[in-house]
């Protein structure tokens, strides 16, 4: 009983954790910040690419 | 911070960056209901960046790097969205984002540079983006794939500036700048080699413009450098005229057979009248939201239609089963939402009929219609598609007019069953759309790249002063933000709401938005 | 050289629309067929009592009326057209007959349509609209008989009694093989190392033969070569560079006459109202109908930027290759009118695929009346001719 609880209780907390982060993540738009911060490095990265680039 | 539509002023999240401060606060109900979508978001995402060969993807290929924003595509789409509209969107946007990832995940699964798997990239033949799928409805051992709709047509959605790297890269070569931004990025992808070669064959179409019709030589003779055979499937252009159907109709036979011979598969009409069935399907929910929307009280308009009326019709085409489900979802909600004289704002002020070729780089600025100015934009050219019911019972009578419904459907693809076929479809029906959903006033797109609809100006003008109805010109260049940005589109909604009708806004904080250097 | 004879008479007949041939015609009791664009069959617009001019609107100058109807950004020419119809300059016109070719210009033609340019007060005339062939195959050919027998010999019988038998159209293509045939033998001389004739002469010649009753003109057409074939060039070949002149719509006098100005001799021309392939002379046999036949050779010998089949866009830039070798040019001009879609495509891939062959390629765009920008044309046309000039002396030519 006591350890049905225990898992109870730690996958309740997990899920609140999961929530919490996920949902500050969404909330304050923290992936698309991310994202931009990424933008330019891949950018860059791409201007470095050859390509067999003609007509 | 509010569950109430319309209490937010939706200004506040942009910032001078990329993207915005935070998301809205919709009430507890539909925040949570977004807030699960975007998992289901990252979800799909995360499922399909895991893959190596799509992680070395997204270093391949530089229009790759847009799809980093496409959460944010979501979010401007569900500005200020709650209830039936929001759960709509989400229906919608949550498909096609799976939908794309799909496209992706087997462009890259078949891309010698990438996944390099031959025998699957036997069974692929490519389409256009522009293009109406209909030739592929009974191949259902094939994959119709397009490179120009991941690499060229989305990423505008999603990242405003996506083309313009491949706009300039073609005009390196030479071509014209007032050429039509979207044919030209295209061509753009094709020679910077940033196009996946993957396919057994091509089937290339005249979709919209002379332009788009020229870009397909250049994209042609890629295909051919890497291999890969192509049919030009030409459809006419006067697709009213009984007497061009024969052709049409031929050139379906013709192209059927060219991927029949390429891929060694057969024809198989079993799948071809599921997939008719299911277009009809979609034709009827399409009719029944335009019906409501001729009421008081329209449900599905906005990108809500646009966007997914290109998808569904267009891409989809009867394919896949899923989009039969969204189609009665969508409508169950709508009927919902209708039956309850729910309202997107808390005012609708104008009823609209969006006209001409949308701006890609700012589809949102439909709801950016409504949320700032409470203009209603009830219907759009893109959305007003073929509504003929096409033959659904496999007999051998239909099997002969199958051929003329895959034709009268590519000649009926989207837009270009209005930018070709004479001016009818064009200006007159206009006109007729205007009376049938009680609009007073015409948002006309002046795309300065899109020949079709600039010859016609002042024939759109005449008659809108004729019939007393509001013509507000939008320019814009699809593609190319350079050219109009999207505070210069919304500067000439503005000026005219505030100089004509004087009125002002409902969302104040909208109608100037530091956006320039967003995705 | 010695002028020729007829020359002022062409460039005089060039200066309008109306020209005075077009008068007289009309007044012989012919009908005026009116038409804008290669794709449709020229013999078929010249049967028996009918007679055909392709519209142009030289001289033109304000743009006001065509702008505000189809704003600044549709192609000149296709304004022009419309501006000179809202004027009334083609009412000579008994119909227009056109192809849903390029946007702009079946824009043009429905703007003319709906804002009833050309019809009044005349209870005959038509507007009729083509669908043409897209790509050269059969399916191609049975849609272009179909469409020319709906759109142009139909309405020719209904509204003005035109008789349109297989022999009719037999006859309009032997007049019409006459009146290419002659000009054929005329360009020939252009291949000559000095050449007797200027591209800006033969340019003249061949425009008069799209805008004015072919039978009014075709005895000074016999006088010009038979005076060519004694003609003297000058002593002195002073042209620095032979080029092939290809593109879209030129009509305007003015425009060969600037690129010959600047040293650069037009020893070919291969665009809309040139000689390549517009007066490519019809080869028929009795086995076959005769529509049919003129339509496969105008789906065949089409150059068209808008066919769009594999086989006829690598068919177009061998044609312009082959040209350029016949007529022993030094380098190609590509030429678009400004805003041209199609040109502005096939501009560029030609140029690159001529280059790939060898050949120094300018590649401009311009405005219809090459006067409103003949200042930037002459720097680039005199800038290429120049760059020629200096290619060769790096590979020691003489």
């Amino acid at each position: 009983m006591g350890k049905c609880k225990k898992i109870l209780i730690g996958s309740a907390a997990a899920a609140a954790g999961f929530v919490g982060v996920t949902f500050t993540v969404y909330f304050f738009n923290l992936d698309m910040k991310l994202t931009a911060a990424m933008e330019p490095l891949m950018l860059k990265w791409y201007d470095h690419l050859e390509k067999d680039t003609f007509i | 911070m509010t569950k109430k539509i319309g209490a937010d002023n939706l200004g506040r999240f942009y910032t001078e960056g990329k993207v915005r401060n935070r998301r809205e606060w919709r009430g507890f109900k539909d925040t949570a209901y977004d807030y699960t979508r975007w998992l289901g978001i990252m979800f799909t995402l995360g499922k399909f960046i895991v893959k190596p060969r799509n992680i070395k993807g997204m270093f391949r290929y530089r229009w790759m790097s847009n799809y980093l924003a496409v959460p944010m595509m979501v979010d401007r789409h569900t500005q200020g969205l709650r209830d039936e509209y929001l759960r709509m969107c989400h229906v919608e946007q949550d498909l096609i984002i799976q939908d794309v990832a799909k496209l992706l995940d087997n462009l890259f699964r078949g891309d010698k540079r990438l996944g390099n798997d031959e025998e699957f990239s036997k069974k692929v033949v490519l389409v256009d983006e522009n293009e109406m799928t209909a030739v592929m409805m009974g191949f259902p051992t094939l994959k119709c794939l397009s490179r120009e709709t991941p690499s060229t047509y989305v990423p505008v959605l999603l990242n405003q500036h996506s083309m313009e790297y491949y706009i300039d890269k073609i005009e390196e070569f030479g071509m014209a700048p007032d050429v039509c931004p979207m044919p030209a990025a295209e061509a753009g992808v094709s020679v910077d080699g940033d196009a996946p070669i993957v396919g057994a064959c091509a089937i290339q179409c005249n979709t919209t413009c002379d332009g788009s019709l020229l870009s397909n030589g250049i994209i042609g003779k890629r295909l051919e450098a890497e291999g890969i055979p192509t049919f030009q499937l030409a459809a006419p252009l006067r697709h009213r005229e009984e007497d061009v159907q024969e052709y049409a109709a031929q050139e379906i036979r013709n192209a059927i057979a060219f991927i029949e011979e390429h891929t060694g598969e057969k024809w198989d009409w079993k799948t071809y009248f599921e997939c008719a069935r299911r277009v009809n399907y979609a034709t009827k929910c399409r009719q029944e939201w335009l019906d409501m929307n001729r009421t008081d009280y329209p449900q599905v308009f906005g990108s809500n239609l646009a966007l997914y009326t290109e998808t569904n019709y267009m891409a989809i085409c009867g394919k896949i089963e899923a989009f039969e489900k969204a189609d009665r979802k969508l409508t169950k909600l709508a009927e919902q939402a209708f039956e309850a004289k729910r309202m997107a704002v808390p005012e609708y002020r104008h009823r609209a009929i969006v006209w001409g070729v949308q701006s890609h780089f700012y589809f949102d600025f439909l709801l950016w219609l409504l949320n700032c100015w409470g203009i209603v934009p009830l219907t759009d050219m893109l959305s007003m598609v073929s509504t003929k019911m096409i033959a659904e019972e496999d007999t051998p009578q239909n099997r002969e007019q199958a051929y003329y419904d895959m034709a009268w459907l590519t000649e009926n693809m989207i837009m270009r069953n209005r930018t070709h076929g004479g001016y009818k479809v064009l200006l007159d029906e206009l006109w007729e759309f205007v009376d049938q959903f009680n609009a007073d006033m015409v948002i006309l797109w002046e795309h300065t790249s899109c020949k079709a609809l600039d010859g016609m100006h002042g024939l759109f003008e005449d008659r809108a002063r004729e019939k007393g109805v509001h013509l507000v010109w939008v320019c814009h260049d699809l593609f190319d933000p350079r050219v109009v940005s999207r505070q210069g589109v919304r500067d000439q909604i503005n000026s005219y709401m505030r100089t004509v009708f004087n009125e002002e806004p409902l969302d104040p904080t909208l109608e100037v938005l530091p956006d320039g250097n967003s995705w | 050289m010695k002028d020729l004879k007829h020359l002022l008479y062409f460039e005089n007949l060039l200066l309008d629309a109306n020209n005075e041939l077009i008068t007289k015609a009309k007044k012989d009791g012919n009908i005026c067929v009116a038409y804008t664009c290669e794709n449709v069959p020229e013999p078929l617009l010249n049967l028996g009592g009918c007679f055909s001019v392709r519209l142009r609107a030289p001289r033109s100058g304000s743009m006001e009326m065509s702008t505000y109807y189809m704003t600044s950004l549709l192609c000149e020419y296709s304004r022009a057209l419309l501006e000179r119809a809202l004027e009334g300059g083609f009412n000579f016109a008994d119909c227009v007959i056109t192809p849903d070719g390029c946007t702009m210009m079946n824009r043009c033609i429905e703007n003319m349509d709906l804002l009833n340019t050309m019809n009044q007060g005349k209870d005959k005339f038509f507007y009729e609209y083509m669908e043409i062939p897209m790509k050269a195959d059969d399916n191609g050919l049975n849609l272009y008989v179909l469409q020319c027998k709906n759109h142009i010999l139909e309405p020719l019988a209904k509204n003005y009694g035109v008789d349109i038998s297989d022999t009719a159209l037999r006859q309009a293509v032997a007049e019409h093989n006459r009146m290419c045939e002659l000009i054929r033998a005329i360009g020939e001389f252009r291949k000559e190392e000095n050449p007797r004739i200027t591209g800006y002469e033969f340019h003249i010649l061949t425009l008069a033969t799209y805008v004015c009753p072919a039978y009014l003109i075709i005895d000074k057409l016999e006088a010009t070569l038979k005076e060519l074939q004694t003609r003297k060039p000058d002593k002195e070949n002073n042209w620095r560079a032979r080029v092939v002149l290809v593109g879209s719509e030129v009509d305007d006098m003015d425009y060969v006459k600037l690129i010959e100005e600047c040293g650069a001799y037009v020893c070919a021309d291969r665009f809309c109202l040139g000689s390549y392939p517009g007066r490519e002379p019809i080869e028929m046999n009795d086995d076959e109908d005769a529509l049919t036949q003129i339509c496969r050779h105008y789906m065949n010998y089409g150059q068209c930027p808008r066919y769009m089949n594999t086989d006829k866009i690598k068919e177009r830039k061998r044609y312009v290759k082959k040209l350029a070798e016949e007529y022993n040019a030094d380098g190609i001009i590509y030429e678009q009118i400004k805003f041209c879609d199609p040109w502005a495509y096939e501009k560029m891939m030609g140029g690159v695929s001529m280059e790939g062959y060898g050949y120094p390629v300018l590649t401009v765009d311009r405005p219809y009346a090459i006067s409103s920008g003949a200042g930037q044309m002459r720097t680039r046309v005199q800038a290429f001719v120049e760059s020629i000039e200096i290619k060769k002396i790096q590979r020691g030519d003489k």
